[in-house]
């Protein structure tokens, strides 16, 4: 195996709570691969203020120029950046209708959290770009479960005469935890029943990706955004469905193959006197 | 970025090793085999992390002439050798190579007289918890040198599924102290899914209990059945509670996240989102940016 699909294999594996550290470790052990890691590992979205208009922002390696990230909104770098990559002036007149569609469209289905929609020009022809949506619940009080949930949408197009083809690369992170305590009395008592005092966590978090490839009809630029807003829009509820099967089915199956809450002594009992007065029967 | 030596890159990938899910510890070590690119360097370099992966992770050994399972834990590391751990259920040690996890060269181990009565009823009675419970489970139970009322149980199970692409491992330990009537636990458990993906369960569950003086006035195995008793309710208990935890992180946090359709029950209307102004505005600039690389 090769550098590269080392490091891919290892981030599968590796727990996502820790995945912005162990990022770093990578880049620290092999630097030479760095870019690498960061193009194909996607991380939690970072949260920035725009200075000028004082609307919130996403920030990943889509915005990044350095230590600087360029704001959607206001199409500036923070902290500003001379040669930064911008998108020429049609583009940006996409991005900047792009970005109010999926404000709205962060509206009707999160209520809340924020979005951003970053235009890039390809090199062979159209363009590509990055959706980004992230919210979290920031729990009332420490027993209240919290999370948060991370879309990465990237995707490139190229027009082909009134059609255009459409790869999209669809990364969803979610977390959820939850603490618990019990709140029984204590048994100090002897002659109380006995009962247990117990505390925990419980975390569920990771990240699942999916592709798909599409054609649309292109009538003018701005039906890009209704393209790929129609594509972001179905591949997100496929998802959602995906992750509540995983995170909720899958993982709660897996638990029960590791302990039976039923008596599988019992079962096996049962099972065997079954077969018994079958016999009997047949005989 | 500074360049940094063997021995930092070893140190670094350790860490990883001690995160590897339940079953992948080679997997990880393959991936690091690649990265570090020096055998040699590696093999004698992560030894430690190994080591310390097996025992937080009650690696399981099979037991040399016996047939059965034992736990590979702190607890069953006999004092003064690193590498040789106690069955107390076959009363053998044995060496454990923490890189191929092989058992060898067992050894008699002479248990404690005064001790063994209670630690046997407790083992007794742990296994069949287990055969009850467990699909793939492992149990040990250590008495305490030096101590006649102090006693570990240790629980382990493995299901490792690479093909469906998922892991999991339930691991749990309780110290039984009847001279302080309590008993103190943990229960752990991780799953891993990792189908075009990576999705990781990790719980910690912390519990304690005051045992009544009936329990530990009676006689060995009637003590010991009602201590495994309680440890299975609570377990169960526990189980049961990881179902109304995931049912309230479904039906509050996952839809407090996002929605599975908007206020409308409708999907967008991409047009109206639009908005016809915006709409018009970039209409009177169509076809420029089509022709400006756009098209191919």
């Amino acid at each position: 195996m090769d550098i590269v699909s080392s490091m891919l294999d290892l981030m599968r594996r590796l727990p996502p709570t820790k995945i912005e550290e162990n990022v770093d470790a990578l880049m620290q052990i092999s630097p030479d691969y760095a870019d690498d890691l960061s193009g194909n590992v996607d991380q939690p979205l970072k949260l920035r203020v725009d200075k000028a208009t004082g609307k919130e922002y996403l920030a990943c390696v889509y915005n990044q120029d350095g230590e600087s990230y360029r704001s959607p909104w206001s199409n500036e770098y923070d902290p500003p950046s001379e040669d930064g990559p911008v998108p020429p002036p049609k583009l940006r007149k996409l991005e900047i209708a792009a970005n109010e569609a999926f404000d709205t469209y962060r509206e009707m289905y999160f209520e809340g959290g924020v979005s951003s929609v970053f235009l890039w020009d390809l090199e062979e022809g159209g363009f590509a770009g990055v959706v980004l949506l992230k919210k979290f619940l920031t729990p009332a009080s420490p027993l209240e479960p919290s999370g948060s949930w991370d879309s990465i949408h990237v995707f490139e197009t190229v027009e082909r005469g009134r059609q255009a083809h459409y790869k999209l690369t669809s990364t969803i992170m979610l977390q959820l935890i939850t603490r618990r305590e019990s709140t029984e009395g204590s048994s100090s008592d002897a002659r109380e029943p006995a009962t247990w005092k117990h505390d925990g966590e419980i975390s569920l978090s990771g990240s699942m990706t999916r592709q798909t490839e599409q054609d649309h009809p292109v009538q003018d630029t701005i039906s890009h955004v209704q393209n790929v807003g129609k594509m972001v829009e179905d591949m997100e509820i496929k998802m959602r469905n995906l992750l509540q099967e995983v995170y909720f089915g899958k993982t709660r199956d897996v638990v029960h193959d590791l302990r039976s809450l039923d008596d599988l002594e019992k079962a096996r009992k049962q099972r065997e006197l079954q077969k018994e007065l079958v016999g009997f029967i047949k005989r | 970025m500074a360049l940094i030596s063997t021995e930092e890159r070893i140190e670094a990938v350790s860490k990883f090793l001690l995160q590897s899910p339940p079953g992948e510890i080679n997997d990880v070590l393959n991936d690091v085999r690649t990265l570090i690119g020096d055998d040699e360097s590696l093999e004698t370099g992560v030894i430690p992390a190994l080591q310390k992966y097996n025992l937080e992770q009650f690696t399981v050994a099979e037991v040399p002439e016996a047939h059965h399972t034992s736990i590979v834990s702190s607890t069953a590391q006999i004092l003064g050798e690193k590498d040789r751990f106690l069955d107390p259920r076959s009363k053998t040690s044995f060496l454990f190579d923490h890189l191929s996890l092989e058992a060898s060269d067992p050894q008699i181990y002479e248990p404690d007289q005064a001790s063994e009565p209670f630690r046997s009823a407790l083992e007794a009675s742990a296994l069949k918890y287990l055969d009850s419970h467990f699909n793939d489970g492992t149990t040990s139970v250590f008495a305490t040198p030096n101590s006649t009322g102090h006693f570990v149980i240790q629980i382990v199970a493995n299901k490792y599924n690479p093909v469906n692409f998922w892991s999991g491992r339930w691991r749990s330990e309780y110290i039984v102290d009847l001279d302080a009537r309590k008993i103190t636990g943990q229960v752990l458990v991780n799953v891993h899914y990792y189908e075009q993906g990576n999705v990781q369960l990790e719980t910690k569950h912390k519990a304690s209990i005051t045992l009544p003086a009936s329990i530990v006035a009676s006689s060995p195995s009637s003590s010991a059945n009602k201590v495994l008793a309680l440890i299975a309710g609570q377990e169960s208990t526990y189980q049961e509670s990881l179902g109304d935890v995931y049912h309230e992180m479904g039906e509050k946090t996952f839809k407090g996240l996002r929605r599975a359709l908007p206020l409308t029950r409708q999907k967008l209307d991409w047009d109206k989102v639009l908005g016809y102004k915006l709409g018009a505005e970039l209409s009177a600039s169509k076809g420029v940016f089509g022709g400006s690389g756009a098209s191919t």
